[in-house]
């Protein structure tokens, strides 16, 4: 059961009495939005949206829309897994989109070739003597660059006892000014083909499936993962159990941040590309799709396979709306009331269920 | 000499006006490539003019905007540079100028009173209605040129509240009916990916799941097309039987373009713009007359001019 240190922290908690849990509701909500799209499509366009209905291929599925679901959705899913930790102890985290800026920044100064088409690389940052270095300098300089954003964060977080949301949005606008501040706001770009190789193709989908499965793990086996749930469920009673609620908060704001780091890296090497601009509203991507994915801002309640279910929901929302050819205007609509209405049918049924 | 340029640039324009701080720039957005090319195009202009400017970011904010401007004419500024946000909303800004006599420029962006600007305001810009219709109409040329007499196209559109992205788009859409493509288009689709290369490349994804096949693919900007070219790569389709239009020769799109990937770009002279308005603005700050709409010609850029533009942006 993914929940089931739930009690830590003198809360009593039966699993007999929860008969469902909310990551089955997610799914069914999933599955409901694709025959949804899969109706509308038959309906409107005489075409399906999962199966394939082409010719010249021989599959059951339309594989490459399956692809694109999951791949468009891949990179803020990375940094949803970390929000995820943070939102389990009762936290937030603001600044992912700007870690996300500056750390795409940075990474690709240190990722850049020499020569581009027999000329000199007209985006470069630093001399020669600085390209075309191996892949490991530009990912370990960003993920070093994620791992001090975090360490920000959780220290403010942990021992200035400021709020989270007020430590990190300090965080999300300072940050974006170094991403703007670091080249001047041009864009840089021609990585080394060993950096190029992170994001493409469907890395991006094996990177965030590799690591969903290993905070899976961590958040359901370890002491750590249960801390989480302790630290968020009731932080003072956490505190007089012996858990170490400082340091943990660092250390979770801290992987928060360097998992913010590795999407700025695969999306800056997917895109050949980094820019002062990216990942604007990437934060409260993620926190969207923790939060339809059924995790509570109070804290203390979801999963990391909930987080991806509400991952998959946006990228299916997103190319469902394409496949039916629907305006962008619509898209976000349809997002925002996705957001809010997931968190209104989970109230619901949690007083229900307090009530039975 | 730094200190003697700044001097003698702050002496010319003591002569003519009463105070000498200089010419505060309000830019829409710094983390746009374009904006960031036209930015120091002010920059480079002033600085080899010995003038100093304020330049601020407006973060696509139309308050805060205003606010700057209001903060530029209330330190006494001799001139006002502005990069309109959203161009409807250029009235107050005109008039807010325009009462404390303050000189005004816009750049880039067409405000929505250009017709009716005080004279001491004016406007330096590219015409958007030559912008894309320049990249198609190269691009039906060489439809016709390979043969084709039908074609099926995507279309990528900017962010939706941008005039750019509206004028861009319906410049494809005049360039046929006023005859001038040859080949008879016929449009798959139409999105908007927000000028973004990540969002292209997702878009474009989702629209080659659909199977459809089709003959090229018009991008409101360069960064689009690069999205929807990295999509198509990867999705194995053979760049030489699709020709991608975009709109800015940004330089990421010429080594595309090199690389025998991006048909066709339109080269906007943002340094040209940002130079322009600077020079607008000192010399309406000196009180000479300027002209009120100046024109910066796009130019289009194809493999066989591209050695021209390389250096240029």
């Amino acid at each position: 059961m993914a929940n089931s240190s739930h009690g830590i922290g003198g809360l009593a908690y039966d699993p007999k009495k929860r008969t469902r849990p909310s990551e089955l509701n997610v799914l069914a909500a999933l599955i409901l939005i694709v025959v949804v799209f899969e109706v509308l499509g038959r309906l409107i366009l005489g075409d399906s949206f999962l199966f394939n209905t082409r010719e010249n291929v021989d599959t059951l599925f339309n594989e490459q829309r399956l692809q694109i679901i999951i791949l468009q959705v891949s990179i803020v899913g990375i940094i949803a897994l970390g929000v995820t930790q943070v939102i389990i102890t009762g936290g937030i985290d603001l600044s992912s989109g700007s870690v996300v800026g500056i750390t795409a920044m940075v990474a690709m100064s240190f990722a850049q070739v020499a020569v581009v088409n027999g000329n000199p690389n007209p985006k470069a940052i630093f001399g020669p003597e600085w390209m075309d270095l191996p892949v490991i300098v530009p990912v370990a300089v960003g993920l070093a660059c994620g791992l001090f954003a975090g360490l920000v964060n959780g220290a403010l977080i942990a021992y200035t006892r400021i709020p989270p949301f007020i430590a990190t949005l300090g965080m999300m606008v300072a940050a974006r000014g170094a991403a703007k501040w670091w080249s001047k706001g041009n864009p840089i770009s021609f990585p080394t083909e060993g950096y190029a190789a992170i994001g493409q193709g469907m890395m991006p989908v094996v990177i965030f499936v590799c690591l969903a499965v290993l905070f899976h793990l961590i958040m359901t086996q370890t002491k750590y993962g249960r801390h989480c749930y302790a630290i968020g469920s009731n932080e003072a009673a956490a505190r007089m159990s012996g858990i170490n609620v400082t340091g943990h908060k660092v250390l979770v704001y801290t992987i928060a941040g360097v998992l913010a780091a590795l999407a700025a890296i695969v999306l800056s090497s997917k895109n050949l590309t980094a820019q002062a601009g990216m990942g604007v509203m990437y934060e409260l991507d993620a926190i969207a799709m923790a939060v339809i994915g059924g995790i509570s801002l109070q804290g203390g309640r979801g999963s990391i396979i909930g987080t991806c279910l509400g991952a998959l929901i946006f990228g299916v929302i997103i190319s469902g709306f394409t496949f039916l050819k629907l305006d962008a205007y619509y898209q976000e609509m349809v997002k925002g009331v996705i957001i809010v209405g997931a968190v209104v049918l989970d109230q619901w049924r949690q007083s229900g269920r307090g009530r039975g | 000499m730094k200190k003697f340029l700044m001097a003698t640039g702050f002496t010319a324009l003591l002569s003519t006006t009463a105070m000498a701080d200089g010419i505060g720039v309000s830019m829409a957005l710094f983390d746009d490539n374009f904006l960031t090319v036209l930015r120091n195009g002010i920059q480079a202009q002033a600085d080899a003019a010995g003038l100093s400017v304020q330049i601020e970011d407006a973060q696509n904010d139309v308050a805060k905007q205003l606010d700057q401007i209001n903060n530029f004419i209330a330190s006494g500024v001799d001139a006002i540079i502005v990069n309109p946000v959203d161009t409807s909303a250029t009235q107050a800004m005109s008039d807010a100028a325009a009462a404390a006599g303050v000189p005004l420029v816009y750049v880039n962006r067409q405000p929505i009173n250009v017709d009716s600007l005080p004279d001491n305001q004016a406007f330096v810009a590219s015409n958007e209605s030559e912008s894309s219709s320049q990249g198609f109409t190269e691009q039906c040329k060489q439809w016709a040129a390979a043969g084709k007499t039908e074609v099926s196209v995507y279309v990528m559109q900017g962010e939706l509240s941008n005039q750019a992205a509206v004028q861009r788009t319906q410049n494809y859409t005049d360039v046929i009916n006023a005859g001038g493509c040859a080949v008879t288009v016929t449009v798959i689709d139409q999105q908007t990916a927000n000028w973004s290369r990540d969002q292209a490349q997702s878009l474009m994804t989702n629209w080659l799941s659909t199977g459809a096949a089709f003959d090229g693919v018009l991008a409101n900007n360069d960064e689009m097309a690069l999205g929807a070219i990295q999509a198509m790569k990867a999705a194995g389709i053979d760049m030489n039987a699709v020709i991608v239009s975009g709109v800015d020769a940004t330089q990421d799109a010429l080594a595309s373009m090199q690389a025998g990937e991006l048909d066709i770009t339109v080269f906007q002279n943002a340094a040209a713009q940002g130079g322009g308005a600077l020079d607008a603005a000192v010399k309406l700050a000196a009180g000479e007359a300027v002209e009120q709409k100046v024109y910066v010609p796009f130019e289009l850029v194809t493999p066989a001019n591209i050695a021209d533009y390389l250096a240029k942006n």
